[in-house]
């Protein structure tokens, strides 16, 4: 009975309840003050607002920058531009990867789907920091095409899973079965596979989601993604870096942002594969 | 087991054969003339130059084979920044990278191999549970933030640790080294005894563990046969594949700490569209990652053969 209704003290005490609640209250919190802060705060994210270094204090409890913007605002500016390009360059290699995949591991021809296969896997062979940096070279810089960019080389990692899962769940009595009733292909495809595939790479999407945050971050603050005076919080990480010995809360503010979101995806992935293994 | 071997090392090398095309059409796929873009709006002479330089005029299939015969022979072209082969540059650069990774693997499996298996043995449900999440929390922070921290405390607080620059030489590197292998280690530690600590629960339940204890092993045997040794194999496996992933993370560690080594290498390849270094940084890259992962996968089939590889 999966789809029994439960109550909430129920639900909770099953494995991982706790870090999965735990997970999305942060991620909650984190976003709503996303929203709140740049939006009805008292500053706008790039307006100088007071003397440069001003350490953290009643009016600016981030302190302010090298330029004296507020950096809570800054911090907190970012949440939809991290988040949100994470978001993008996940659900886009998640869509295009599941297809493919399906398609591969339904595939009639062996030959082409073996040699799309062993191309998947020379995508997936190179670290996707690295394979993004350098399209960066040639695309240029920029969010959009950091965007772009995670959408060619990540969904390959998708289709891989996709298409293993394919293989295994075609050859399921129950698609037989529905063979066996002259169900169309089509339906077959999509109401009876796709949805068991898709089961499994989207599960590897929220685990993928802390993993592209932190290239997101990574590429902006190697100063490859983002262009000043956007706020985010790798280049805010990076920006401050020259001037960590004198004023530690510009590195450390949008850092703990940072982890706080990715800690956030990470007790609800983790929850959520231990209410699967059950234990 | 040789034709185990044997299967698995023609997948490596067709592996190989993609990576190796991925890096030759990079530069090609995506739209535009990447020779113009670099000169900007200069005579059609002198892009016409830079074509032929960055090997990208003719049909595509003789820029391929240009390309694989310029393999062959180890050239991989020229850097239009420096002028220095790019072979040359790799060879100077990766070393410091590989150092690097292999020393905090081998710290981090030195540690890990205690700390995995002890927390496996003792199965108090508090200590595997804070265990877990600590290491999650590890493992969701970017190591650059991980790096900040350390350069917060060692450098800006205590000044154990230089903040720039780099000095070859064997007793003085230490200095500047041993703060981003401890940030790799830290990282390392909590997916390796991860892994490990998983695959000795599972091996604990297997039913020749208990013979062994039945039988009366010696302490010693019993531990390395029954139990380090099965549970090894998917640590390994990991083990290959966090290299791999390692050298994607020194492009950032190597930017933080100042470090001459290949990932810095690449990022300033990048910053000034020097396409013959970034192409070349970008084959050693998925070729590396495609040799260990063929390493770890060997090793791991020898340790245990119920391994699929």
């Amino acid at each position: 009975m999966r789809n029994r209704i439960i109550g909430f003290k129920e639900w909770l005490s099953l494995p991982g309840g706790f870090g999965i609640l735990t997970g999305s209250v942060m991620l909650g919190v984190i976003i709503l003050l996303g929203i709140i802060i740049p939006n009805f705060g008292p500053y706008k994210s790039d307006a100088f607002v007071g003397d440069p270094f001003l350490p953290p204090s009643r009016n600016h409890p981030f302190g302010l920058d090298q330029l004296g913007r507020d950096v809570m605002t800054r911090t907190f500016s970012s949440v939809g531009v991290d988040l949100g390009v994470a978001f993008l360059g996940v659900s886009i290699p998640l869509i295009i990867g599941t297809i493919i995949g399906i398609l591969l591991g339904l595939a009639k021809n062996r030959h082409v789907a073996n040699l799309v296969g062993s191309i998947i896997d020379g995508i997936n062979a190179f670290p996707l920091l690295i394979i993004a940096v350098a399209m960066l070279t040639f695309l240029g810089t920029g969010l959009k095409n950091v965007v772009i960019i995670l959408a060619i080389s990540n969904w390959a990692r998708y289709a891989r899973i996709s298409r293993t899962r394919a293989v295994v769940v075609s050859k399921q009595n129950y698609i037989e079965a529905s063979k066996t009733l002259g169900y169309s292909r089509k339906r077959i495809i999509l109401k009876h596979i796709a949805p068991n595939v898709s089961s499994e790479t989207v599960a590897y999407a929220l685990s993928d989601f802390i993993l592209v945050i932190v290239v997101v971050s990574g590429l902006s603050f190697l100063g490859l993604a983002t262009q000043p005076p956007m706020a985010e919080w790798g280049s805010m990480i990076a920006d401050g870096r020259a001037f960590i010995s004198i004023s530690w809360w510009l590195v450390i503010f949008p850092g703990l942002a940072l982890c706080w979101s990715a800690i956030s995806l990470s007790f609800i992935v983790e929850g959520i594969s231990r209410r699967d293994r059950g234990n | 087991m040789l034709r185990t071997i044997l299967s698995r090392l023609g997948r490596a090398l067709s592996v190989g054969f993609w990576v190796m095309v991925i890096s030759f059409s990079i530069m090609r796929i995506i739209p535009g003339d990447p020779a113009a873009a670099r000169l900007g709006g200069v005579e059609q002479d002198a892009i016409e130059v830079l074509r032929k330089e960055l090997n990208l005029d003719g049909s595509i299939m003789q820029q391929f084979s240009t390309y694989i015969v310029g393999l062959l022979k180890g050239d991989l072209g020229v850097s239009l920044q420096t002028g220095r082969s790019v072979t040359d540059i790799i060879g100077s650069t990766l070393p410091l990278t590989v150092y690097l990774i292999i020393f905090s693997t081998f710290f981090a499996f030195v540690l890990s191999i205690p700390l995995g298996t002890a927390i496996a043995w003792s199965g108090r449900a508090s200590i595997v549970y804070s265990f877990r999440v600590i290491t999650s929390i590890i493992l969701a922070i970017p190591n650059f933030f991980i790096a900040m921290i350390g350069i917060l405390i060692f450098t800006v607080r205590v000044n154990w640790s230089p903040v720039f620059g780099y000095e070859p030489q064997f007793p003085q590197n230490l200095k500047y080294l041993w703060l981003p292998v401890l940030v790799n280690t830290i990282i390392m530690i909590s997916v390796i005894s991860r892994v490990l600590f998983s695959s000795v629960v599972e091996t604990k339940e297997e039913e020749f563990v208990e013979t062994g204890i039945i039988r009366g092993v010696g302490r010693r045997k019993f531990f390395w046969f029954y139990i380090l040794k099965p549970s090894l194999a998917p640590t390994v496996v990991l083990l290959s594949y966090m290299m791999g992933a390692m050298l994607g993370a020194t492009v950032i560690l190597e930017t933080i700490f100042t470090l001459p080594g290949i990932g810095r290498e690449l990022v300033n390849a990048v910053l000034t569209s020097d396409y013959p270094v970034v192409q070349g940084i970008l084959l050693i890259f998925g070729v590396l990652t495609v040799l260990l992962s063929f390493i770890g996968d060997i090793v791991a089939y020898v340790l245990d053969r119920r391994v699929k590889i």
